[in-house]
């Protein structure tokens, strides 16, 4: 009893110093260099960001059982932008925030059976299961893409395309702003939207309310 | 509500039945079955005052609702989306915040009666520090206005019918929801209150925002990376929550600022980064202390160079 009563004080204050230092923590921005992380992939290998520089780098939150994501998937969409991009140099990375019993929780066996299965092709799957890296960048939805230019900074952050629906039938007639970002920057010219609003379901970190 | 739930729910399982026989072409007895079907569904139609089908959804039930048992030529009557959900889990308002989609609704109705847009219960915040919804949790019922044409004679086969998609979440998963609804009115001389919906119906209105009452006066500018909302309540306030019913104004997750004034408050908001431009009005809820709720359409000034 004491030893759990002991704890729970723990949990409470350490909660508080998290909510006391969180709102501290500003969101990095569009225009500002994309904050350093270090993620362990389902293929176990580690990536750090860092390490990409001269590299456009993307960063797309996934939960595979959110119907948002689904739409992206199961119509073939999310694949053929991995292919074409990571074709063209550049790093793209799935990013699983969803905490351990939620939707879209991830060990790295099922991982790689469901990139299999559904012919992923990004450069790699990054298993955050604490929910770390999608704090770090404030990501609040799935499927919400994150681009970083070579020299680190964040060119783009929120919605995959214009049509905030979970309809596969509704992206022939979307303007997908990864493929506008990307296009426009490799071309060394300035986007025309660096911040949108992400569309999709919540991010299911740990101890979410939603 | 028993007793309708009751009559409507033989209706249901009949429409179920008839649709199995359909796909079971070799039974002998089908046309003579389906007949017997047929008038079962008649006769059961004929007993209900109004057949309406609740329809199961993930985690809870969607009924299309009427406030009025029956209607008449050139009168505007309401009716309701009525969303039951099991504990722990939410749809979203108009504006669903961080995360998630509004109720869609596309109505086919008979020729001569036309449906308004949803008219929107006033929502509650959810969420933890990053990431804030706003939501319905629980039961809510989204109503709309129909309105009879003055040439309205509706047919006996006449029926209301609603295609509603949605997005239902808990705090661990989403789930896609999707249904068809349907709502018989028969047509006489005048407009009959339903005595079944009344408490429903009564509920619903009571939560919607209210308009801000007289003697208030709200005004609004804009500061470098917020907006600040002054209320003059001709009393003091302590405390307020604003849902804006634009997405992208404001920046959800961050605490909303009250200071309390002699005779009002100012409250701070954050503007959001992905505001693109400027904003020459913030419309939305403001709801107080209590739950009273306010729809407010505040002017913004332009932020002082």
């Amino acid at each position: 009893m004491k030893r759990s009563a002991i704890f729970s004080v723990g949990v409470f204050i350490s909660a508080a110093l998290l909510f006391a230092v969180a709102p501290l923590l500003s969101a990095p921005k569009v225009g500002e260099p994309a904050p350093d992380f270090s993620a362990t992939a389902s293929n176990g290998k580690t990536y750090r960001l860092a390490d990409f520089r001269g590299k456009f780098v993307v960063l797309e939150w996934h939960n595979n059982g959110c119907p948002y994501t689904r739409k992206h998937y199961e119509s073939g969409n999310m694949q053929r932008l991995q292919k074409e991009w990571t074709a063209k140099g550049v790093l793209w990375f799935t990013v699983i925030s969803s905490a351990p019993g939620t939707q879209g929780f991830m060990t790295a066996d099922a991982e790689n059976a469901y990139m299999g299965k559904m012919s992923a092709a990004p450069t790699a799957a990054l298993l955050d299961t604490s929910g770390d890296l999608g704090h770090l960048y404030d990501a609040k939805t799935t499927p919400q893409i994150v681009i970083i230019n070579p020299q680190g900074v964040m060119i783009y952050d929120g919605a995959i395309d214009d049509h905030p629906t979970p309809d596969a039938s509704d992206i022939p007639n979307s303007k997908n702003y990864v493929q506008e970002s990307l296009i426009s920057a490799m071309a060394g010219k300035p986007l025309s939207m660096g911040a949108t609003r992400p569309y999709g379901c919540s991010v299911k970190y740990a101890g979410a309310s939603h | 509500m028993i007793e309708r739930s009751m009559t409507s729910l033989p209706g249901a399982t009949l429409r179920i039945a008839v649709n199995r026989r359909f796909t079971n072409f070799t039974h002998i007895y089908f046309s003579r079955a389906l007949s017997t079907f047929a008038l079962a569904i008649f006769f059961l139609l004929s007993c209900t005052v109004i057949s309406a089908q609740s329809a199961h959804i993930p985690h809870g039930t969607l009924e299309l609702v009427s406030d009025h048992a029956a209607i008449a030529p050139g009168l505007q009557f309401t009716v309701g989306l009525q969303f039951k959900m099991q504990h722990g889990w939410h749809i979203y308002w108009e504006n669903p915040g961080d995360s998630g989609e509004p109720p869609r609704v596309t109505w086919q109705l008979p020729k001569g009666l036309t449906a308004g847009e949803l008219i929107w219960a006033a929502p509650q915040r959810m969420g933890a520090s990053t990431i804030v919804n706003y939501v319905y949790d629980g039961d809510v019922l989204l109503m709309a206005p129909v309105r009879a044409g003055a040439d309205y004679s509706a047919s006996p086969a006449d029926k209301l019918e609603a295609g509603v998609k949605f997005l239902i979440c808990s705090e661990q998963m989403c789930m896609p929801g999707k249904a068809q609804l349907s709502l018989a009115i028969p047509v006489k001389g005048q407009l009959t209150s339903d005595a079944a919906t009344a408490a429903t119906f009564a509920a619903a209105r009571a939560r919607l925002p209210k308009p801000l009452p007289g003697g208030w006066k709200i005004s609004g500018h804009a500061e470098k990376d917020s907006f600040v909302i002054e209320s003059q309540a001709g009393r003091t306030l302590t405390q307020a929550t604003f849902f804006p019913v634009h997405e992208s104004q404001i920046e959800n997750s961050t605490p909303q600022v009250a200071v309390s004034r002699p005779t009002g408050m100012r409250l701070t908001l954050r503007k959001s980064g992905e505001l693109t431009k400027l904003l020459a009005n913030l419309k939305g809820v403001l709801e107080l202390p209590g739950g009273e709720t306010y729809l407010v359409d505040v002017p913004i000034a332009p932020a002082a160079r």
